[in-house]
């Protein structure tokens, strides 16, 4: 198990070198514009006495090696062009507890949307007079896999803010704000929950334990309880801590339609004002979340499921 | 080969069991013969009358929702091909302007037929000068009355008001925006009357016009006056807003381009990214998941590589790869591309890892079927509904990406029409009364989207041999 875990560790920090490597050196590709705020106005010595200030003229090696050295002692760099010379640390200090404090609610009620319906979808396998609720989950879920994320989120944003008599953006002072990004996040996570949950509960139904449980007269909600909904939610544990991790980051979709002062909201905004320092940072924040959150997820399947002893599989092919 | 079987049969019955092994001779040259693969023989053994594509394609037809979406599919696809061969379509990418104001002719609301307004015979009209032998310009607005400047009303007949101003006279609207101030018995004939706001006057009591601009009618159904300044239409006419026929289906947009048009180009453009997305993630896909699969010594490697890739947030590669990249569909395909073929890959080389050594694979090898009959009898039917449903799901995931990274501001130029485009220039006016923009788009792409979804997940069911009957 330990040796387990020094493995996945090793290979995650390999790849995240691999991923910062490969982001500094594609980004250094970029038109020399994205380091300044007033390139147009510069003159052409000036501009090359500022890029030899900022290091960018230095071989392309000795440049990562100081950007690595950089990022191991905390320093990020600072902003060149979204606010000129703040440093980029800074400003993620002010986004991201806004983007976790939307990102945990979304996650709580995709949770609290996403494990009923799924439940309830698979119920209505057993029990023929629910079949309604697996239609309604199925077209749910059909809608929100098939179509664009992109699409839904808008109309949700324009009809939902004249339902509930509210603005279209977000403020932080006006709570009924919240309502519409908070849901519109949490849209996708509750449509993966139901429909991953209920083919796990299926599969799980179908296993002869349910039927002996079943001819020892335990109850059908005793035996979905109890065994069929604990066996298959483990499978699920894995996309966890990536979802919890990527709450941080927000939906960067949601985040720039509502002008949520978050980060998903700033990557879309340091893009469209080609801010190099800023995207390459906010790139590899976002890859290293998808490698945390996957290693974290084996993890904690390791830690949970019994069933999974990664001693065997380490010689196994 | 099957005397192979047959002799070592006997051997078995023969001999005692502990002397099994001993008893099997040297071979002898009289007892084997080698036996080339022969392909007739091969048919002959593998023959029953279960055909694996006649099997997925009835499981197919069994399910009706899918057999449906895929007709509406074909047809929608078709017709994007079909549509600029049409009669009378709008180039997509064509500002459509007013003939005679030059003004382009923006937001124009969805229309069968480019007719506005249906004056009735014996309507007075305004003809402008326009030179076209089948068109004439026609408008009944005989001038703008400007603000606070008094004049005489000299017939109230309710919505409409007949005055005479300056020597000239005709009809007004009243209605709250003219905020015509008028005397406790309105009925009561003539009386002054002035606006805080310019007010149209018209020849009659209709606004034959398109926001103050002329409409077109046909010179035939127009009786022209001598000096060719007037007109008075002959029967029923149809004032229209362009001289000629074709309406604009789905309205225009704020820069007068035909949305019809746009929407079906723009579909080509997303069909096309989709289609060589999925090409590409199967092409790549199936090509790499192949050798990692049954090349061992690659196995370690390949790992490596799917491990460090697979960690990557699609969007993001997504997104550095466009931020780096000039915008086009190049791009765009190359960025889908990038990442999008691992997970293909994987589900190949698992599927072959799993596949590869099983007993009938075994025996199939055995008996001397060459590889590519290996692969194509024995893998690909095994693959086939995986292939087809990530293929399936990479159409509607490569143009709804399409529409992500366009809002973001890192997709096509403007004057390449997509969806993804037209979405995010419509988006901007869903709450207003020009929110057809984005309606229409997004039910083309919804259908499209939907279709693919439902069909590659009924296929993969349906080519899927364990669900066959």
């Amino acid at each position: 198990m330990a040796r387990y875990i020094m493995k996945r560790l090793t290979a995650a920090i390999v790849t995240l070198l691999i991923i910062i490597s490969v982001v500094f050196i594609l980004v250094r590709q970029m038109p020399i514009e994205g380091y300044f705020d007033n390139f147009d106005k510069l003159d052409a010595n000036i501009v090359r006495a500022r890029l030899v200030q900022m290091g960018l003229t230095d071989p392309l090696f000795t440049q990562l090696k100081r950007f690595l050295g950089n990022l191991a002692r905390g320093d990020l760099g600072t902003s060149a062009r979204y606010s000129v010379g703040v440093p980029i640390r800074k400003i993620l200090l002010t986004k991201i507890p806004v983007s976790l404090q939307l990102g945990l609610s979304s996650m709580a009620l995709s949770l609290l949307l996403g494990v009923p319906l799924g439940v309830a979808m698979a119920r209505s396998q057993t029990r023929y007079k629910a079949r309604l609720w697996d239609a309604v989950g199925t077209v749910f879920i059909v809608f929100i896999n098939a179509v664009p994320a992109a699409v839904y989120h808008i109309y949700l944003q324009a009809f939902g803010s004249r339902a509930l008599n509210t603005s279209m953006l977000f403020s932080r002072e006006q709570p009924l704000t919240w309502v519409l990004p908070i849901l519109s996040m949490s849209l996708g996570s509750t449509a993966y929950y139901a429909m991953w949950l209920r083919r796990y509960m299926v599969d799980e139904l179908n296993k002869d334990y349910v039927a002996l449980a079943q001819a020892k007269g335990v109850t059908n909600q005793k035996v979905l309880a109890r065994h069929v909904f604990r066996n298959a939610f483990v499978p699920m544990i894995q996309y966890l801590p990536t979802s919890l991790l990527y709450t941080v980051s927000g939906s960067i979709y949601v985040e720039s339609l509502y002008s949520i002062p978050g980060m998903g909201g700033l990557l879309v905004d340091v893009i469209r004002r080609q801010d190099n320092p800023m995207v390459q940072i906010l790139v590899i924040i976002y890859s290293c979340i998808g490698v945390v959150g996957l290693l974290l997820g084996d993890m904690l399947m390791v830690a949970i499921d019994p069933r999974i002893s990664f001693a065997k599989k380490a010689g196994a092919r | 080969m099957i005397r192979l079987r047959t002799v070592v049969a006997r051997k078995l019955e023969d001999a005692p069991v502990g002397t099994l092994v001993e008893a099997i001779p040297p071979r002898d040259p009289r007892l084997f013969e080698e036996q080339p693969f022969d392909r007739s023989n091969a048919e002959r053994i593998g023959y029953s009358n279960y055909s694996y594509w006649g099997s997925a394609l009835r499981a197919f037809l069994r399910r009706p929702v899918a057999v449906a979406l895929l007709c509406v599919l074909a047809a929608l696809i078709a017709f994007t091909f079909i549509q600029p061969l049409l009669p009378g379509q709008y180039p997509a990418t064509l500002i459509i302007n007013h003939p005679l104001t030059k003004r382009q002719l923006s937001s124009v609301p969805p229309t069968l037929s480019t007719a506005l307004a249906k004056a009735p015979a014996g309507t007075p009209l305004i003809a402008r000068p326009y030179n076209d032998p089948e068109w004439a310009a026609v408008t009944n607005l005989v001038g703008v009355i400007q603000r606070r400047v008094k004049f005489t009303v000299v017939e109230y007949a309710g919505g409409w008001l007949r005055v005479s101003s300056g020597g000239a006279e005709g009809w007004v609207a009243n209605d709250f925006t003219n905020k015509l101030k008028l005397p406790g018995d309105p009925s009561d004939v003539p009386y002054d009357a002035q606006s805080n706001f310019p007010v149209n006057m018209f020849l009659s009591p209709n606004d034959y016009t398109n926001a103050g601009n002329e409409l077109f009618a046909r010179r035939a159904d127009l009786e022209m006056d001598a000096s060719g300044e007037s007109a008075v239409t002959i029967r029923e006419t149809q004032l229209r807003i362009l001289p000629y026929q074709n309406g604009f289906w789905f309205g225009t947009n704020l820069i007068g381009q035909d949305l019809w048009a746009l929407v079906w180009s723009g579909t080509r453009t997303s069909l096309f990214i989709g289609f060589m997305v999925a090409l590409v993630e199967a092409g790549i896909g199936i090509l790499m998941g192949i050798v990692w699969g049954y090349v061992r010594r690659l196995d370690r490697i390949l790992t490596e590589i799917y491990n460090v890739l697979d960690n990557i947030p699609t969007t993001i590669v997504l997104i550095l790869v466009s931020y780096i990249m000039r915008p086009s569909v190049r791009t765009l395909i190359f960025a889908m591309c990038l990442t999008t073929w691992v997970g293909m890959a994987r589900f190949i080389r698992n599927q072959i890892v799993i596949i590869r050594d099983r007993d009938y694979n075994l025996a199939s090898r055995c008996l001397g079927a060459p590889l590519p009959r290996v692969i194509v009898r024995n893998l690909l039917p095994y693959l086939v509904s995986v292939i087809m449903l990530r293929m399936a799901l990479a159409i509607p995931g490569a143009i709804g990406s399409e529409v992500f990274i366009t809002y973001i501001g890192l997709g096509l130029p403007v004057s390449v029409p997509s969806l993804g485009n037209l979405i995010n220039e419509g988006r901007k006016l869903l709450s207003t009364s020009q929110s057809y923009q984005l309606v229409f788009p997004t039910i083309v792409l919804s259908i499209i989207t939907i279709s693919f979804y439902m069909i590659g997940n009924a296929f993969a069911d349906s080519a899927d041999p364990k669900n066959h009957r």
